[in-house]
């Protein structure tokens, strides 16, 4: 038990500097994939309720393969994917040999566009959820589209996604353990480093657990606390009045 | 695009394509009995509830690759189950894998239970108990059925993404479809043909899946649109 | 319309007004002004087209055909298929600056306290300086009696302080005309009164206000001028005296009979 403390310490045999550096990076990836997929789901919740017909019909086919596709093939379509077209790129203009491309960047990437499949419908079902009337009473008051979106919809239906949005952030931290097949040294790869150099794959996978648990766990206490704080004085929101 | 390519290729992870089948079946359905377990231990005692929690919250918690990983590698870290005669059994990634996949998604089938549990009105049952109806007539005849109809469209969306987890075993060197798209990547370097043909084969799948539960939901909730029932017959 | 004020200048003109949704016509050449001070009631039976006539003076519903003028803008429609151009909306935008709209459901914005939907428009659409908003919206909420729930949330007041916020908010943008769709329709009986009484207090003030209302006996106390419409076009118009008590139709006479009840 001792020998396990001083393995996780931050002592000088210990991995602990280590694993904290990576839980960071997995928070990082994390943080850039649910951003590319909140700006991805806004747009294609926006194209689902308002865009014209060709657009609308782009946003759902990217749902529906999105949501039919492995997470682990979108993570190597676009590194492996990206790595190919960029070499192929950089062959044309004389470099030779294969061109590295960032795990992080195609990770992000990556996650972004699996989670923004998730997160527009997330959006679209909030936006539904507005009562009309309010939009109504916006219209009639001569209220320009950007002051209504920004006013008016966007904080209603912010209200009514922040469950969702959670949900889909939990999703992406987990989904976050796949980047490590580029070779990006996040929580998973760490642990399986240090697993391997120790010999003791248990104790360092458990420990790569407890690091995601911790975080899931926190972020399910802010949300919570958002959502506490968002619904003040709402409750007629909730049963969608 | 290379259709000649493409045509050599497709026919190689089509052959993965069993293995894939066999680890989503396989951890499904081990996946739903533990799911089942689950709930009944919610049902018994406060302290069966807590535990059902906590390992609800443990696996919902933590990404399935870590949980494949601690399986595969981590119980080699204990001699006494590396000379056990479990030992065989655990080295195999195939087996590995279904323990991992099985464990993982009895908690997400647990909680889409609970849910479906919990939509049952509390009308039916109080209905059910006037006409002195039995516990267990109840559980089969009103509760369960009320309670699965509630929870298939969560459920279908839990087979699909099961059937995409199967993937991961292709990190612990089983040649499922994803696992020989690798190995065919790894020969030809042609990442992006190869990975869209795996894509589309995994598209195609959970198409299907999502048809045949749609197709399901529609026969089972004929019951919750009057409409139908005015339709000459 | 109303000939005692007949120098007045016109705040909102409809002229020849149509609407058809799908096959149904649901307004036929509709022709109605209300000058400065006017407080017109619109009455009819429900389907007749009156809340459809309300709705398209702000352009809530798009009228077919015909002329909508609100202060100095005015809008012309010539067919079903009319697109607006980037001008028009503005026009639209500008039009609809000028008028305060009361909706049946209050439709206040849940996500505010009162005094931030009194604020919102003066504020955030006509960009008027926080301070005089706060100022004017704390006096809107005086005056319609709900000074002490200015912090409170929409979902925490009852039917008849949500349409009284709804009220002052349309106040708080200074329009022309108070647009007013059965504002007492949604209410719990007990609550109609307290709603009626700041309506009326708004009309002795002399603002120009279009009241659909089933609330006879209020119609023929406020207004200086009545619509009885049906099938949408005006069956009978004039003075309260006479659309309430003595009409020309015997439509309107007996559609005031059934509504009154045996108190009138």
């Amino acid at each position: 038990m001792g020998e396990a403390f001083t393995l996780l310490g931050f002592g000088p045999e210990g991995w602990g500097h280590a694993l904290l550096t990576a839980g960071l990076t997995t928070l990082a990836v994390s943080a850039c994939a649910f951003a590319c997929g909140l700006v991805l789901g806004t747009l294609c919740a926006w194209a689902k309720i308002a865009g014209p017909p060709v657009l609308r019909r782009a946003a759902d086919i990217y749902g529906v393969v999105l949501r039919g596709i492995p997470d682990l093939l979108v993570i190597y379509l676009f590194y492996f994917g990206g790595r190919q077209i960029v070499t192929a790129i950089a062959n044309q203009f004389g470099h030779t040999g294969p061109v590295e491309i960032s795990g992080f960047v195609a990770g992000s990437l990556a996650i972004g566009l699996i989670s923004g499949a998730a997160q527009a419908e997330v959006l679209r079902g909030a936006f539904h959820a507005i009562p009309p009337g309010t939009l109504e009473a916006a219209r009639v008051t001569g209220m320009r589209r950007w002051t209504m979106f920004r006013r008016i919809i966007a904080p209603q239906a912010l209200r009514t996604a922040l469950p969702g949005l959670g949900n889909q952030w939990q999703s992406v931290i987990k989904e976050s353990a796949l980047v490590s097949v580029t070779g990006l040294v996040e929580t998973l790869r760490a642990v399986s480093v240090a697993a391997n150099s120790t010999e003791l794959p248990f104790l360092f996978f458990l420990a790569g657990g407890a690091i995601y648990l911790a975080i899931t766990t926190v972020s399910g206490l802010v949300f919570r606390f958002a959502e506490w704080r968002a619904m003040r004085g709402q409750p007629a929101m909730r049963v969608g009045g | 695009m290379d259709l000649a390519f493409i045509a050599e290729v497709f026919p190689k992870l089509l052959a993965g394509l069993p293995l894939t089948l066999s680890l989503a079946v396989l951890s499904l359905s081990g996946g739903a009995v533990l799911a089942l377990m689950l709930s009944g231990l919610r049902a018994s005692s406060w302290l069966g509830a807590q535990f059902a929690n906590f390992y609800v919250y443990i696996f919902r918690g933590t990404p399935l690759l870590i949980q494949i990983f601690l399986i595969y590698y981590g119980l080699a870290q204990f001699p006494a189950l590396r000379h056990s005669l479990l030992w065989p059994l655990l080295r195999e990634p195939y087996v590995c894998a279904v323990l991992a996949l099985m464990l993982n998604d009895a908690a997400y089938t647990s909680e889409i239970l609970r849910g479906g549990l919990r939509a049952v009105p509390s009308g039916a049952i109080e209905a059910a108990k006037v006409a002195g109806m039995s516990r267990p007539t109840m559980l089969r005849r009103i509760v369960l059925p009320l309670a699965f109809r509630q929870a298939l469209p969560a459920y279908g969306a839990e087979v699909t993404s099961m059937v995409k987890a199967t993937s991961l075993a292709s990190v612990v060197t089983l040649m499922e479809v994803t696992g020989l798209a690798r190995a065919e990547v790894s020969q030809s370097y042609r990442a992006i043909e190869v990975f869209l043909c795996a894509a589309v084969i995994y598209l195609v799948l959970v198409t299907l899946i999502t048809r045949l539960v749609h197709w399901l939901e529609a026969r089972l909730s004929t019951h919750r649109s009057p409409a139908l029932d005015r339709s000459p017959a | 319309m109303n000939p005692t004020t007949v120098q007045t200048p016109t705040t909102v003109r409809l002229a020849d007004i149509h609407k058809s949704f799908g096959k149904q016509e649901v307004l036929r050449g509709i022709d109605l002004e209300a000058r400065d001070g006017d407080v017109i009631s619109i009455i009819g039976s429900s389907g007749s087209g009156k809340s459809t006539l309300l709705r398209c003076i702000p352009f809530l519903e798009i009228p077919d055909q015909g002329e909508v003028t609100v202060g100095d803008e005015t809008i012309v429609l010539t067919g079903a298929a009319h697109r607006f151009s980037r001008v028009e909306r503005q026009k639209i935008r500008r039009l609809r600056g000028q008028i305060g709209f009361v909706f049946q459901s209050f439709n206040l914005w849940p996500h505010m306290t009162a005094l931030q939907n009194v604020m919102e428009v003066p504020l955030h659409v006509q960009g008027r300086p926080r301070a005089e908003c706060r100022e004017e919206a704390e006096a809107m909420l005086a005056k319609v009696g709900l000074a002490d729930k200015r912090d409170a949330w929409p979902a925490h007041l009852s039917g008849g302080q949500q349409q009284r916020v709804a009220i002052a908010r349309a106040l708080a943008s200074r329009p022309r005309a108070l647009l007013f769709d059965e504002p007492t329709s949604a209410l719990d009986p007990e609550l109609v009164g307290e709603v009626l009484r700041v309506i009326r207090a708004l009309a002795e003030e002399g603002r120009t206000m279009l009241i659909v209302t089933h609330e006879m006996a209020f119609a023929r106390e406020v207004s200086n001028h009545a619509i009885y419409l049906h099938e949408g076009r005006i069956e009978e118009a004039g003075p309260p005296q006479q659309v309430f008590l003595d009409p020309v139709s015997e439509r309107c006479r007996r559609f005031v009979r059934g509504q009154a009840g045996p108190v009138d």
